[in-house]
């Protein structure tokens, strides 16, 4: 029973970091029914660069206020980094055939993973053990760290406020208009690129934050680390349903959850293959995934 | 095929005749590796440029028909030639065993799924599975060639093996392109909805198309086990799926040329521009991109020669 509620903590923690980096996959694919592969490499990138704020400021800020700052700091420049992507790579491809866009975007995939490379070397780098301090809390026999508590209070409370955002604000309601008919969203007044723009910057700060947890929870981060937790990330929103918001929340917690199981009681070598089996397993049950709505043929 | 094409032909087959000539071994293993990767890139445009479904896990069968030679000749001793019919059969059998449940998901399930299927095959590579599969190094010393007591076991003697098993590729690409089949495939991209209304059974054609190219992944695959006369599951990773992909719609889907054109920049050119080895992979990201921006269809399209454009635009 402990080594059950033990692999639940650590699952819903992995979960969230996926269910973070799912909903980038999941809004871009809502509004542009494109893979955004380049998401897991800035996955990726937001790591380093979270790494390197963070060594710069160590001595300067209190433990606090430097978390903050690498978070926001990453986040700003993230997003940045999304909105430059979408203008080049994407925009100029919006109207050829839907495979173009596609390469477009494994081709900006190879550009940001190999910028990784040529930056920070292929190596790998390792996070401070000191970012968050290692605090164990004890709840009858299951430890949590600081970290966890931390993983699963700020991504709990983002996936809160997208939600509100999404549903309750005007942009919220442009983003839908957009994800279901763009041409009919534009008829009636929305600006399509702006919206457009706003997905990028908000999913690319979400993947920001999971990149950073990622650094700080596991430590080591690779160059190339980008394709694996993307394609997990998005297996996440697939497998909730892809294009549907609290779809991809619930698919990165399952995914976590199962994947934590799976390692607990199985072996952690033949986690990946499970989770993809997984993967296949919906897509031949719910080929539109756990909350997805069935979608009619066009004619 | 009109006077163009078969003098272009000529001088291409001409082109490659001589390479092992002129150049010396490590160049002919490069070319080697286009040859052999030429025929995946073209088996895996049967199903992706000609049928219009999106699969990102060719890897497979090619490494299927790589695995089986390797582990036939290693573990049970079986000459290479006796190997050669099970790589091409299993890589086929395994392509419409996955292929069947999951062949009527639409476009970005497809490739996510096939995707998944190639992790999976990696990670039972890596595990070992059987205790025959040699772990993550994979399988070393694998037995040349043996033919008519000819040993195919000089670079030169296995370029021109994988020469001719590209010029194979060719053919069966060639007759596809004339047939029945090689229609069916056509119609079922443009439109499947239509193409089933007018009696073409699509689900027969789609595992077609995946059987077809399995079988020509996996000869492929005998060649590749040869050369190196070692398997790795690296070699048959996921990411090599996306390259092959990559390869024909940057290069052209469903035009030969274009395949080819497509293969020689992915495998070739990095070899020229191996003193930029560092940065090479960032020139080609950016080279993708560019070249979809301005050529959205590919470099080489294929033209089809009398259909009216309003038919063929997207």
């Amino acid at each position: 029973m402990d080594i059950f509620l033990q692999q639940l903590v650590n699952g819903l923690t992995i979960g969230s970091i996926y269910a973070l980096v799912a909903l980038g996959y999941t809004m871009v694919y809502g509004v542009l029914k494109l893979i955004n592969f380049a998401h897991g490499d800035l996955v990726a990138l937001s790591a380093y660069i979270g790494l390197v704020i963070m060594m710069q400021l160590a001595g300067a800020l209190s433990p606090v206020l430097l978390i903050i700052t690498t978070f926001i700091a990453t986040m700003i420049i993230i997003a940045t980094a999304g909105v430059i992507l979408e203008r080049t790579a994407y925009r100029p491809l919006r109207k050829a055939p839907r495979l173009s866009a596609v390469v477009s975007a494994l081709g900006a995939s190879l550009v940001i993973e190999n910028g990784i490379m040529l930056i920070w070397g292929p190596m790998p780098r390792i996070f401070p053990a000191s970012a968050v301090p290692n605090a164990n809390y004890n709840i009858g026999n299951v430890y949590i760290s600081l970290m966890q508590v931390l993983v699963l209070i700020i991504s709990f409370v983002l996936m809160v406020a997208l939600y509100f955002f999404v549903n309750r604000t005007k942009l919220g309601t442009a983003m839908r208009a957009c994800a279901i008919d763009q041409d009919a969203a534009r008829l009636m007044g929305i600006d399509v690129n702006r919206v457009i723009v706003t997905t990028f910057v908000i999913g690319s700060a979400l993947g920001a934050v999971g990149g950073l947890f990622i650094g700080m929870y596991y430590r080591g981060i690779h160059f190339n680390m980008g394709w694996i937790y993307g394609l997990n990330a998005f297996v996440a929103a697939i497998i909730g349903g892809i294009g549907n918001i609290p779809g991809a929340m619930l698919g990165g917690i399952l995914l976590g959850i199962f994947n934590a199981f799976i390692s607990g009681y199985l072996s952690s070598s033949w986690a990946l293959a499970l989770t993809y089996v997984l993967l296949i397993v919906i897509m031949i049950i719910r080929p539109t995934g756990i909350l997805g709505e069935r979608v009619a043929e066009k004619v | 095929m009109d006077t163009k094409k078969i003098v272009s032909y000529g001088v291409f087959f001409a082109a490659l005749i001589i390479v092992p000539f002129i150049f010396n071994s490590n160049w002919t293993s490069v070319f080697t590796t286009f040859l052999i990767y030429s025929a995946v890139a073209l088996s895996q445009d049967i199903v992706l440029g000609r049928a219009g479904m999106f699969d990102m896990g060719h890897a497979i069968f090619f490494g299927l028909g790589a695995y089986s030679t390797a582990i036939l000749n290693m573990v049970y001793g079986w000459p290479i030639l006796a190997t050669i019919p099970v790589a091409i059969i299993l890589p086929v059998i395994a392509s419409i065993l996955l292929a069947a449940p999951i062949i009527h998901l639409r476009g970005d399930y497809l490739l996510v799924t096939t995707i998944g299927f190639n992790i999976v095959f990696i990670q039972a590579l890596k595990n070992n599975v059987f205790g025959i599969t040699g772990g993550p190094n994979g399988i070393f010393g694998v037995e040349p060639l043996k033919l008519f007591g000819f040993s195919f076991s000089s670079q030169t003697s296995i370029y021109f093996l994988a020469f001719f098993v590209l010029i194979l590729t060719l053919i069966i690409i060639h007759n596809l392109e004339t047939s029945k089949p090689g229609r069916a495939l056509h119609y079922l991209n443009e439109d499947s909805l239509a193409s089933e209304c007018i009696g073409i059974n699509t689900r027969f054609y789609r595992l077609y198309a995946f059987g077809l190219s399995a079988a020509v992944a996996g000869l492929a695959g005998v060649v590749f086990t040869l050369q190196f006369s070692a398997v790795s599951p690296d070699a048959f990773d996921f990411i090599q799926s996306v390259l092959f992909f990559t390869i024909v719609l940057v290069g052209g889907p469903s035009s030969i040329p274009g395949v080819l054109l497509g293969t020689f920049f992915m495998f070739v050119v990095p070899e020229m521009f191996r003193q930029f080895a560092e940065a090479r992979y960032l020139v080609f990201g950016i080279a993708m991109i560019l070249i979809m921006i301005f050529r959205p269809k590919g470099i080489w399209p294929v033209k089809f020669g009398k259909i009216p454009n309003y038919i063929t635009k997207e």
